[in-house]
């Protein structure tokens, strides 16, 4: 058994928030994270694990202030504030991979939960009913994308009594300057009132600092998609859909920067590499289950790769350290999820065009009304540019949803009529 | 409804409408630009709307859908607000599929200073929007004349309710008068509303117990019959089909655009909104002004907005010590029998 599958199960025979902080402390201890990353194959992967144990360990050590956000807020506010973020629902995919999301989503639905809504916000609020995760003192979210943040999120701040900490940084619809103005003064205003609430005063220095990491990592993640628009082979268990959370909740730290510009130097050496057999370059949209499965193997079996994944494009301008809460209002109002669904369909179709892409597929989650009501108008207007489309029916968190049999079926066909 | 149409002939005779589907859509102003406010009901089946949205996708929207693709309703332009992701999507799906001329209003989930001014300059773009249609231009006065008549018809509907509370008129009646409402002239209304309300004489004794129905977009003929013919009183409709929609009245001063904005964002609010304690609290108030027993929490399929906020909502009854029941439904379809024993088992339970 690896050392991984080794605290997994020690994890899921001693499930609650004290034993997973005493896994954490382990295996945050330098000698031990050495040895473990050593066992990955990949220079990047060995980045990600290191840089999200130590993430989550510090989020458990109690040794900061932790702030529980939404995926798609900007975390620079986090660390210029001094909070250790925690991204429920990015450790809700976390349960699906450490085998508990059984035990997380069945504890949602026994607190009334409807099984009809998202199963990453599910599993995170079974978990904090659970009280799996580090106790919060600020939270955090946003409506960018979807409306689920928002509620799970406020659940959370009733049940850790900190209602007075919640916010909802409420991203307007369109791109102008009145919503930049809109949307920057609810960033500054919630900035200003955690700093007045931790007793410190707002470092704009540290924030400038910040923003300028933010930048380096940006430019680094813009390279290393950039190398990936010529790359025909790859590391070995490279997947670019594992890097959710450097890619949005390490945004100005040096740990997102040492990440990116190690993958980068990695995906270089790749290069010129040919692998025997000519790869369909496929564009994935919306995520992947985070549990066990084989469609990826499936996809290699029938000769396709995924060049890209939405999930990493790099759609904000360079930020201005000069100007924080602006920048931070234009990065969240670039984001292609906001206002119509136009915004994504122009971005898919970029990547489309710069990953050479021969068809798409759109996982879609269930429960996420966002991405699957969508899905038709993406499909035609990939239609339109002679670029086939999968959807694939699927829940990044739940196994039980996930159909062996029915999947291979429908990556079959769908490779085979790409011929 | 059918029995209650006849009084409403004039105000429902009409053809120059704007669709519009969220309570937070401003009449007021589809009224200024001299077009009649047309609640989008949607049709009773959906088979051409499947093939757009995924099975589970909110009922009503795919029911809207059908009948937009159907064209059975002649609008001549719809209004849509960024409610909830299913609308947003409706939305793009309506621009993309459909050549009916399509707004989207953009309507904060904060409440504060700073969103109100920032609704106030979006109902700026709706007035340029509505004004780009070519009907009548919108002004100032044209604005205070609309807020002073959907003031009326809103102060009309509050009277009705007190009607129905005291069993003057039965829940049918009372739920189908309110979607005349949403679907006809407000001039003409307002005063056929009020000739029906005078020519009404029954005198009655209230139903026990008080419930607080709770939920989202509630149009069901065959469940308000199945209400009246229950011992209970539906002493508050905290949905999208009653009480959200006509509960508050527009300031009508010197500055209307801002008060409109005002009241749309603090009106009886949806579940979209930020601060849920803040719904929490309004809806504790109810319970307290209109005496209530228990509450019927009652969602339409796949309606993020309302399943959440149900974990939050069942620990507050808890801690008062109301009971509650929970109840999904289908848009235009639901188990009739299976609601009904389930409503008599709570109010067994209620006696109890």
């Amino acid at each position: 058994m690896s050392f991984k599958d080794t605290l997994k199960e020690k994890i899921k025979q001693n499930l609650n928030r004290k034993f997973i902080g005493k896994i954490l402390a382990l295996a945050a201890k330098k000698p031990v994270l050495y040895l473990f990353t050593r066992t990955l194959k990949s220079v990047s992967d060995k980045h990600l694990n290191s840089v999200s144990i130590k993430s989550f360990y510090k989020a458990y050590s109690k040794k900061s202030q932790v702030a529980y956000g939404s995926l798609f807020l900007p975390y620079e506010m986090f660390y210029s504030l001094g909070l250790s973020p925690f991204l429920p629902e990015v450790l809700a995919g976390f349960t699906a991979g450490m085998g508990i999301a059984d035990k997380t989503l069945a504890a949602a639905t026994k607190n009334w939960y409807s099984q009809d809504l998202c199963t990453f916000h599910r599993s995170a609020s079974g978990a904090v009913e659970m009280d799996l995760f580090p106790k919060p003192k600020f939270i955090i979210c946003t409506n960018l994308a979807c409306d689920a943040a928002q509620k799970s999120f406020y659940i959370y701040s009733k049940k850790y009594n900190i209602e007075n900490n919640f916010y909802l940084i409420d991203v307007p619809y369109d791109y102008s300057n009145k919503s930049i103005d809109y949307l920057s003064r609810q960033i500054k205003e919630v900035c200003y009132d955690i700093a007045k609430k931790t007793g410190k005063d707002l470092d704009l220095n540290k924030f400038k600092n910040i923003i300028k990491n933010s930048n380096k990592f940006r430019h680094w993640a813009k390279k290393a998609n950039d190398i990936r628009k010529d790359l025909t082979a790859y590391p070995p268990n490279y997947n670019g859909l594992n890097f959710i959370l450097p890619f949005h909740g390490l945004a100005g730290t040096k740990d997102a920067v040492i990440l990116y510009k190690n993958m980068y130097k990695e995906l270089k050496k790749y290069i010129g590499k040919k692998e025997n057999i000519q790869h369909k370059k496929i564009l994935w949209l919306h995520l992947k289950p985070y549990y066990s499965n084989d469609i990826f193997k499936l996809m290699q079996e029938g000769n396709c790769r995924v060049a890209f994944e939405e999930i990493n494009y790099v759609y904000w301008p360079e930020l201005d350290p000069s100007r924080p809460f602006r920048s931070l209002a234009k990065k969240m109002l670039s984001h292609y999820l906001r206002g119509p669904i136009d915004n994504r369909i122009k971005t898919i179709h970029k990547m489309a065009e710069e990953y050479k892409i021969d068809a798409a597929i759109i996982f879609s989650h269930w429960g996420c009304r966002q991405n699957n009501a969508g899905a038709r108008i993406i499909k035609d207007s990939l239609k339109n540019r002679n670029i086939p489309t999968l959807v694939l029916d699927g829940d990044c968190v739940d196994k039980n949803n996930y159909s062996k049999g029915q999947f291979r079926t429908r990556i079959q066909g769908f490779i085979e009529m790409l011929g | 409804m059918e029995k209650i149409k006849k009084y409403f002939k004039r105000s429902t005779d009409n053809n120059n409408y704007i669709g519009w589907l969220c309570t937070y859509t401003p009449e007021e102003l589809i009224l200024s630009a001299g077009f009649t406010p047309f609640r989008i009901y949607g049709s009773k089946d959906y088979n051409r709307a499947e093939g757009f949205f995924p099975i589970n996708f909110c009922p009503y929207l795919k029911s809207s859908w059908e009948s937009i693709l159907n064209n059975d309703t002649h609008l001549k332009s719809i209004i849509f607000t960024n409610s909830c992701d299913g609308m947003r999507r409706l939305y793009d799906t309506c621009k993309k599929y459909s050549s009916i001329p399509v707004f989207m209003l953009d309507v904060p989930k904060n409440q504060n200073i700073s969103s109100v001014n920032y609704f106030e300059f979006n109902l700026n773009n709706l007035i340029d929007f509505l004004n780009s249609l070519g009907n009548k231009k919108i002004t100032n006065e044209r604005i205070k004349n609309s807020i002073e008549i959907i003031n009326k018809k809103r102060e009309g509907l509050i009277k009705l309710n007190n009607m129905y509370r005291n069993s003057i008129i039965d829940i049918d009646t009372y739920n189908s008068i309110i979607k005349i409402s949403t679907l006809s002239d407000p001039y003409l209304f307002v005063e056929e509303l009020s000739n029906y309300i005078d020519s009404i004489k029954n005198v009655a004794k209230p139903k026990k117990p008080n419930i607080l129905l709770i939920g989202n977009f509630i149009n069901e003929d065959r469940l308000w019959k199945l209400f009246s013919e229950l011992d209970l009183t539906l002493s508050y409709q905290d949905t999208c089909s009653a009480n959200r929609y006509f509960e508050g009245l527009v300031e009508n001063g010197n500055k209307p655009l801002g008060s409109i904005a005002k009241r749309y964002l603090y009106k009886s609010a949806c579940m979209r909104i930020a601060n849920l304690g803040n719904k929490i609290t309004e809806i504790k108030e109810n319970i307290k002004k209109y005496k209530i027993d228990g509450i019927i929490y009652i969602s339409l399929k796949f309606c993020d907005n309302t399943l959440y906020f149900y974990p939050l909502l069942k620990e507050e009854l808890k801690d008062i010590g109301k009971p509650s029941l929970y109840l999904e439904i289908e848009y235009n379809n639901f188990s009739e029998g299976q609601v009904k024993t389930r409503i008599q088992a709570f109010l067994e339970m209620i006696y109890t």
